[in-house]
């Protein structure tokens, strides 16, 4: 498995089977916890009105971030309500973000995938935003000095999804491109250099394969990049010693040129720290088999050197004449 | 093998093969105590014999302790960078972790050096010495293979992974 | 003192037999110093600079100076170092067959030593193409005598 997928096989799985069931005429009763990456977790349990109609509920660290960036709920709900079946509840279950009531007579294929993005939808809504924001940005006639330049970047507002506890995403829409940093931290001291190794990689990808030169532009740096030196909490950053790193994907028209596009390019961004933890361990286990296979070759080539004791004893036994019971144990005087 | 590679395992070889000549010895100290006196500092200096420092450059080094009955062998395993740094460190880490399967393994380096073998009078009665010392030989070439096919890998799965993500953005 | 059953009570007793690395040291009736040395080291290196490192080695393995303090030894070595180092590596083969089995041994001495060294480790390439030779011409019988003889350089 190379990639990751940004629907939850899990709830997809569970939607499924719920469907199945009602069609059946035994509607499941449910409830359960499922999670997914970065702190986020979802409550699929039965509505108390009606068997037939599941409530999907999620609670995501990234949320408080993303309201903050504008009206995600109207977004949220303009999003899932074209689809059969998924409705809006007027009020959210407690302890959770956001809830959706799914009618399980209504479900269909689409709406069960849909409802297994929530999560991503969630995530893409800044996105969305900046993508907007980008179009007002490249409709106004385009810099011609220094001066304009300077006053479209400080100006244009820096969307942050507080994701994790101390790494977040930065999408900076611009009039030519849109760029989005993802900070890093690695806990562990082996994943602090697998990861340079594999930073550096992204970073030289696109330099070397022809292939995939019109991928987004990939940087790499130890301190803030300049789009965020505008931040309160970036304006003065001198903390070089920290294990912070900064990943700048650079974003040019041609990457959400369509909703398609805009929609493959987000469910990547979105993925991106997951991916590529996700391949670091990988690896990490792919050494440790490898060790494993290692270590048995040695201990052959020392077992090499024991002394057969086997032989040792049957030389014993032709000087001495040992006599034997028939099922081959020595006889002692 | 390459060039400078072949005299720096002889020497190891030949080292080995002279001090490998280890006898019984009771401890003179307790009374019933009979312990690898390589590993016992601080008292009598007259079973211990002269180190024998074998190097093919700064970073790759063996450290030959001898003693009437026991030599205690120290490899300084090649580490030029980070990352072969830190292979390093996980697999002779991994192999000490082990050290019951391979009976000669120190389960901690001397300080300074990478990996540590201890071979007694015991080892060399119940095995056959030259096989050990083929070991020895065998183990510090395949360890350096090893690291450098680990980095390889490293480096291989990284670009790759980078640019099957970066793909994804190719229409 | 709580860690009292674990002090060394024989360190302190003079009758206890044992013996540590001063006591291991041979005896001389004399002791040379650097001055003494002086002329040899020089006479190594206007061998060295020459180009004649068999004449060099010859003179460098012929009368090791053993009755001397660390210090001189080390200065010793340094100038047997660079004789080593400066040698072509055809000539290695023969330089070693004119030697007779004492200054083998005292080869032998001098290249475990600079291999112990950061400055020999440098050179560790061309110390190990000499030892190969030696053990080529002489089998194992210098590394035995190294390893039991007391007397360093």
């Amino acid at each position: 498995m190379l990639h990751l997928q940004p629907h939850n096989l899990l709830i997809q799985k569970t939607l499924t089977e719920a469907i199945e069931a009602v069609n059946n005429g035994t509607p499941l009763t449910l409830d359960r916890i499922v999670s997914d990456f970065d702190y986020t977790t979802f409550h699929i349990s039965n509505s108390d009105e009606e068997k037939s109609t599941l409530l999907l509920s999620v609670k995501t660290k990234a949320w408080a971030s993303v309201v903050n960036c504008g009206d995600l709920l109207s977004y949220l709900q303009s999003s899932f309500t074209k689809f059969n079946g998924i409705e809006i509840p007027s009020n959210f279950e407690n302890g959770y973000n956001y809830t959706l009531a799914l009618d399980l007579k209504q479900l269909d294929q689409e709406s069960v995938v849909q409802a297994s993005l929530l999560k991503t939808m969630i995530m893409s809504f800044p996105f969305n935003l900046s993508f907007e924001e980008f179009n007002k940005l490249s409709s106004q006639p385009a810099p011609t000095t220094e001066y304009e330049l300077n006053n479209i970047n400080n100006n244009a507002p820096v969307f942050k999804i507080e994701y994790r506890d101390d790494e977040n995403i930065f999408i900076k829409p611009s009039f030519d491109r849109i760029t989005v940093i993802f900070e890093t931290i690695f806990q562990d001291e082996t994943d602090k250099i697998l990861g340079k190794v594999f930073l550096q990689e992204f970073v030289d990808a696109r330099k070397r394969n022809r292939g995939i030169q019109s991928a987004p532009q990939v940087l790499f740096s130890h301190e803030p990049p300049l789009e965020l030196r505008n931040l309160s909490e970036y304006s003065n950053y001198t903390d070089i010693s920290s294990s912070k790193r900064f990943i700048t994907f650079v974003l040019f028209p041609r990457h959400f040129a369509n909703d398609e596009l805009k929609f493959k390019s987000v469910v990547q961004l979105t993925l991106f720290r997951s991916y590529f933890h996700y391949h670091i361990k990988c690896s990490k286990a792919y050494l440790h088999s490898r060790m494993r296979y290692r270590v048995d070759t040695f201990v052959k080539v020392l077992n090499r050197a024991k002394v057969d004791e086997e032989e040792d004893s049957k030389d014993a036994d032709s000087e001495q004449h040992v006599r034997r019971t028939i099922t081959g144990r020595k006889v002692v005087y | 093998m390459s060039q400078s590679l072949r005299p720096y395992l002889t020497a190891v070889r030949y080292s080995l093969e002279a001090a490998l000549t280890l006898s019984n010895f009771s401890s003179q100290e307790v009374e019933r105590h009979n312990r690898p006196e390589v590993e016992v500092s601080n008292s009598s200096a007259e079973l211990l014999l002269q180190p024998m420092h074998i190097s093919r450059n700064e970073n790759e080094q063996v450290l030959i302790e001898t003693s009437v009955n026991s030599i205690r062998v120290n490899i300084m395993v090649k580490q030029s960078d980070e990352i072969e740094q830190i292979l390093v460190h996980k697999f002779t880490r991994f192999l000490e972790q082990r050290a019951e399967a391979f009976y000669i393994l120190r389960r901690t380096p001397i300080k300074g050096y990478s990996i540590s073998f201890l071979i007694t009078n015991k080892h060399t009665e119940s095995m056959k010495t030259d096989k050990l010392v083929d070991f020895i030989i065998e183990f510090m070439e395949e360890v350096d293979k090893e690291i450098s096919e680990m980095k390889l890998f490293l480096n291989a799965r990284a670009r790759f992974v980078a640019e099957a993500y970066l793909g994804e953005f190719v229409y | 003192m709580s860690d009292w059953r674990r002090i060394d009570i024989d360190a302190y007793d003079p009758e206890s037999g044992r013996l540590n690395r001063e006591d291991l040291i041979p005896s001389y009736p004399n002791q040379i110093t650097l001055q003494d040395l002086q002329p040899t080291i020089s006479q190594l290196r206007s061998f060295a600079n020459s180009g004649d490192i068999n004449s060099a080695i010859q003179l460098a393995t012929s009368d090791v100076p053993y009755n001397t303090d660390e210090q001189t030894k080390l200065q010793y070595v340094y100038a047997v170092l660079e004789v080593l180092v400066q040698v072509r590596q055809a000539d290695v083969i023969n330089i070693i067959k004119g030697l007779n089995s004492q200054q083998q041994d005292s080869l032998a001495k001098f290249l475990y030593k600079g291999m112990s060294m950061p400055e020999g480790q440098k050179n560790g390439g061309i110390l190990l193409s000499w030892f190969e030779k030696l053990t080529q011409v002489a089998g194992v019988t210098p590394i035995v005598h190294y390893l039991s003889d007391r007397r360093t350089v």
